[in-house]
């Protein structure tokens, strides 16, 4: 275990600087809350919220599609593999590094939405939606990492944005349950679908799923991964 | 006897985006003995890279198995009984110590042990008044370096160094040299890929020579580099003219015969009035043979 945060610990280190430019969009948020004029605009300042939620996801597909490449790239992962660390335990390092980075994120986004959208009506279950959104964020970068361990960054992102559009794209022509697929969209949509004036309830059912599904795509991408030669040229 | 590695009929093909395949090791056999350093030698491209990969996992061989420590290549609890420092090797960018204790926790070290033992290679490598300095702002040389120190830092059994002393200046070789020869004496295995032919001369028990996937010669240093087909005979008394290629200094004669022909050579010196003084064989430096070796097509394949 102490191998794996160590992973972890390391991932978010070296993607400080992507963590940073994703936390300037909370810091922007915060700033919108600062001024008054701008915070009454409660449409605005929702919207506002919701785009943040977007961007994590977007940012954690980028995490875990690069992840791997830079690694075999810099020829960094060379040292990482040469200790005592399995195939399995790297992955699960590089997945709670995205998980941290998310969490960093998803809280922050919620702390300062909790205060941005007190004045409108606090919703009472911000801290639901940012469940939801760590959860999507989770599931999508599982997906990019399974991915990642065959495709360059390119086109693990392109196969990520297709496995977890289609049935985005299914739910919205053909009704909700195509979502539960693979929830990622769902989860997302339901800080999309947020109002003040209507009142949702808490997804669980599609949280666990998510959550199962995540570990799920976890073990598979450990399975291929520890199958792959790490020390030939990526490109 | 259990070795420290061994490679059982291993080949390994890289598949190109066209489908081409191209053999980078093929059926190699090598087995390295608990406590020695074992030179591996090779051209570039031979295969000795890939040979050292698959032993410490990076990648699966296409046919034949190997065993590292007593277990399987890629069994991930046995590497943290190795120290391995790569070719160019590519660290992280923060300050050296943090850097060192960073790998020796990823082996399971931790607390007092590790942050003891990391200050104890940096200063073994001589950069102890650099260990707060970020690894990215460091020469290629001081990056060895602390390649090396974090190989050392779990105090390994079996040390697996790919170049480890290409960007090193003579002073910090001859410091490595010392190290593999500390380690020798304490019982553990090193196995050495150089380049540095002169270097591994010095240090290496036994040597391979790997030439496009395959091994071409194998043994002890010592009878490896007395393995030559030729006789230096010193002699007195006869003139150097008398002996093709002799050279003439303070009034002995020196000039190398074929071995098959030393007896009659011998007999003609005798037979010119002179004195033999002394008969040995050829000493050929390792540089010799390896070019030897490697620029001939001749090649087999064995284990010792």
């Amino acid at each position: 275990m102490r191998a794996v945060g160590l992973i972890a610990i390391n991932f978010v280190r070296e993607q400080r600087w992507p963590i940073l430019v994703l936390m300037i969009w909370v810091v922007l948020l915060a700033i919108l809350g600062l001024v008054g004029s701008v915070r009454n605009d409660v449409g605005f300042m929702l919207f506002t919220f919701k785009q943040l939620g977007v961007y994590g996801v977007a940012f954690a597909i980028f995490f875990g599609a690069s992840a791997i490449h830079n690694e075999r790239k810099t020829r960094r992962i060379l040292a990482v593999l040469s200790k005592g660390v399995s195939r399995s335990q790297y992955i699960s390092g590089l997945l709670i590094g995205i998980m941290i980075a998310v969490a960093i994120f998803s809280i922050s986004m919620g702390v300062t939405g909790t205060w941005v959208l007190a004045g409108p009506g606090k919703p009472a279950h911000i801290w639901d939606l940012i469940a939801c959104l760590m959860l999507a964020c989770v599931l999508s970068a599982s997906v990019a990492v399974l991915f990642s361990t065959i495709l360059n960054p390119l086109f693990a992102t392109l196969a990520t944005a297709i496995t977890l559009g289609v049935p985005a794209v299914a739910t919205l022509q053909f009704g909700s349950h195509w979502g539960r697929a693979i929830p990622a969209y769902s989860l997302l949509d339901q800080l999309l679908q947020f109002s003040f004036e209507r009142r949702s309830t808490t997804p669980l059912g599609l949280m666990v799923l998510a959550f199962i599904e995540a570990i799920l795509l976890w073990l598979a991408a450990s399975w291929i991964f520890s199958r792959r030669d790490v020390a030939v040229s990526v490109d | 006897m259990p070795f420290a590695l061994e490679f059982e009929n291993i080949s390994k093909e890289y598949r190109r985006f066209t489908g081409a395949r191209i053999a980078a090791l093929e059926s190699f056999s090598l087995q390295v003995h608990k406590g020695e350093i074992f030179g591996f030698l090779g051209p570039n491209g031979a295969g000795k890279t890939t040979a050292i990969h698959l032993a410490m996992g990076f990648m699966r061989a296409t046919s034949g198995k190997g065993r590292m420590l007593d277990k399987p290549f890629g069994h991930a609890p046995t590497r943290r009984r190795v120290g391995f420092l790569a070719e160019n090797v590519a660290l992280y960018a923060r300050p050296a110590e943090q850097l060192v204790r960073f790998y020796g926790g990823l082996n399971g070290m931790s607390g007092s042990l590790l942050k003891k033992r990391a200050g104890e290679m940096l200063e073994w490598v001589g950069l102890s008044q650099e260990a707060r300095r970020s690894v990215g702002r460091f020469s290629r040389g001081m990056v060895q370096r602390v390649g090396l120190a974090q190989a050392l830092v779990n105090d390994p059994d079996l040390l697996i160094l790919d170049e480890p002393t290409s960007a090193l200046d003579p002073l910090a070789r001859v410091h490595v040299r010392e190290l593999l020869l500390r380690m020798r004496e304490s019982g553990k295995t090193v196995f050495l890929s150089s380049h540095l032919l002169s270097e591994v001369e010095l240090v290496c028990d036994r040597v391979a020579i790997l030439k496009k996937g395959r091994l071409v010669a194998l043994g002890k240093t010592s009878e490896l580099l007395q393995s030559g087909d030729k006789s230096i005979i010193v002699a007195r008394g006869v003139p150097a003219t008398a002996f093709p290629d002799a050279t003439l200094e303070n009034g002995v004669v020196r000039f190398a015969v074929p071995t098959v022909s030393q007896r009659s050579a011998l007999e003609q010196v005798w037979s010119l009035g002179g004195q033999v003084i002394s008969v040995n064989p050829e000493h050929r430096s390792l540089e010799e043979i390896f070019l030897q070796l490697t620029r001939t097509s001749g090649e087999r394949n064995g284990s010792a």
